[in-house]
């Protein structure tokens, strides 16, 4: 997959995120556009920024189930980051649930990424390549949250969490030979 | 040094390895970032606007204190990639200078920080005084154990930290330094043999 093919899918991909995770956002045609950024921008309360992270959660764990049965990712990553994205989305759902919310459902068929399938069709590195941008993604959707989220509580799980994240992305850029720890601030932002 | 974490989230009571940590943070020269919560709790009535002011100024002092905390543990990494460079070879040895430099922006990224919050910055010690807390390192595996320790408790300080501050951009501004130190554990990890992501919360709790 080319760059920009790349980073197109990582528009759709957070685009889907914001349609699945939060009923505000689900109502805008232009969600298949929007940065995960802006998705974290528009939720203006712990609830809706959390709907949305169970959302991108949900996806990952498709994703990397995915990767798990065609043995995309070495040594058992997939089954691993299946199984740690699971844990996220279940801490996150019962916080939801403190909060009165309820989850959103969660996505069955790859082909609801983008990029997905065709990547999961591919070579190791094409899943790896896919995965990069995806956790990328993710990451800035919780470096957003970080500065939103007014529970500390759930504040500290997001550091938690987007922390794992970085380490997930460690593993994959090792994969393909790329830097793990590129930079200093991790933002997810023109990386 | 407690890490305040959600009571739903797994293994978010209590830290293994807390002996070590205190030792490092006796080194590092940290005040605990605990006496920043004071802090918090003792400015929190903002009734009218006076009191507002002085919540500000208070907050400010605060984060100024929390963010002192994590830098004195800046300026220990600092010391101990550069002690234990001389015994690096490979990738490790490149990896360690990368990791070196991250180090020592996130220190002036602090240092910076604090002075704008109209505090003063904390000073590093001198290289002498940090080495001689050291552990004794003979190897590369002594210096990867040791930098392993170190960004463990970084971690750990940074996720009580976070929750303390009142700024947002300061809060996200250090979840960015957690997540490159949670980045450094992984490396460190892979390196000695050990499971890269051992936990899908990444807490500073020893894995």
């Amino acid at each position: 997959m080319s760059a920009a093919g790349l980073e197109r899918s990582r528009r759709e991909v957070v685009g889907l995120g914001i349609a699945a995770g939060a009923t505000a956002l689900a109502a805008s045609t232009a969600a298949p556009l929007l940065t995960v950024s802006d998705a974290f921008a528009q939720a203006d309360d712990d609830a809706s920024i959390v709907e949305a992270a169970i959302g991108l959660e949900q996806q990952a764990v498709l994703a990397y189930t995915a990767a798990a049965k065609g043995d995309k990712l070495g040594r058992g990553s997939g089954r691993l980051f299946a199984r740690q994205e699971q844990e996220h989305a279940d801490v996150l759902i019962a916080a939801l649930k403190d909060l009165g919310g309820t989850a959103p459902e969660r996505p069955s068929n790859p082909r609801e990424i983008p990029g997905l399938a065709e990547a999961a069709a591919g070579s190791q590195d094409d899943f790896a390549r896919f995965a990069i941008e995806f956790e990328t993604a993710t990451v800035q959707a919780y470096y957003e949250a970080t500065a939103r989220l007014k529970d500390p509580k759930l504040l500290s799980a997001a550091v938690s969490i987007m922390a794992n994240e970085a380490q997930h992305l460690v593993v994959l850029r090792q994969a393909i030979g790329q830097n793990p720890s590129p930079h200093a601030f991790v933002t997810g932002q023109g990386e | 040094m407690a890490n305040d974490l959600d009571p739903w989230l797994p293994g978010g009571h209590g830290h293994p390895g807390g002996h070590k940590r205190r030792d490092f943070l006796r080194l590092a020269g940290v005040t605990t970032v605990a006496s920043a919560a004071t802090i918090f709790a003792a400015c929190g009535s903002d009734d009218g606007e006076s009191a507002k002011t002085t919540t500000s100024e208070a907050a400010r002092e605060g984060d100024a204190t929390v963010l002192n905390a994590v830098l004195d543990l800046e300026y220990l990494a600092i010391a101990a990639y550069t002690a234990g460079a001389p015994l690096l070879k490979g990738d490790m040895l490149r990896l360690s200078r990368e990791f070196l430099g991250q180090e020592r922006q996130h220190a002036a990224a602090l240092e910076r920080a604090i002075t704008r919050l109209g505090g003063t910055a904390n000073k590093a010690k001198s290289e002498t005084e940090y080495r001689r807390g050291f552990p004794r390192l003979r190897t590369q595996d002594d210096v990867l154990r040791f930098a392993l320790d170190l960004e463990q408790t970084a971690i750990a300080a940074y996720a009580g930290a976070i929750p303390k501050l009142s700024a947002r951009e300061l809060r996200q501004s250090a979840t960015a330094i957690n997540a490159n130190e949670a980045e450094h554990v992984s490396v460190l990890l892979g390196a000695l043999g050990k499971p890269q992501v051992p936990a899908a919360f990444v807490t500073g709790t020893r894995s």
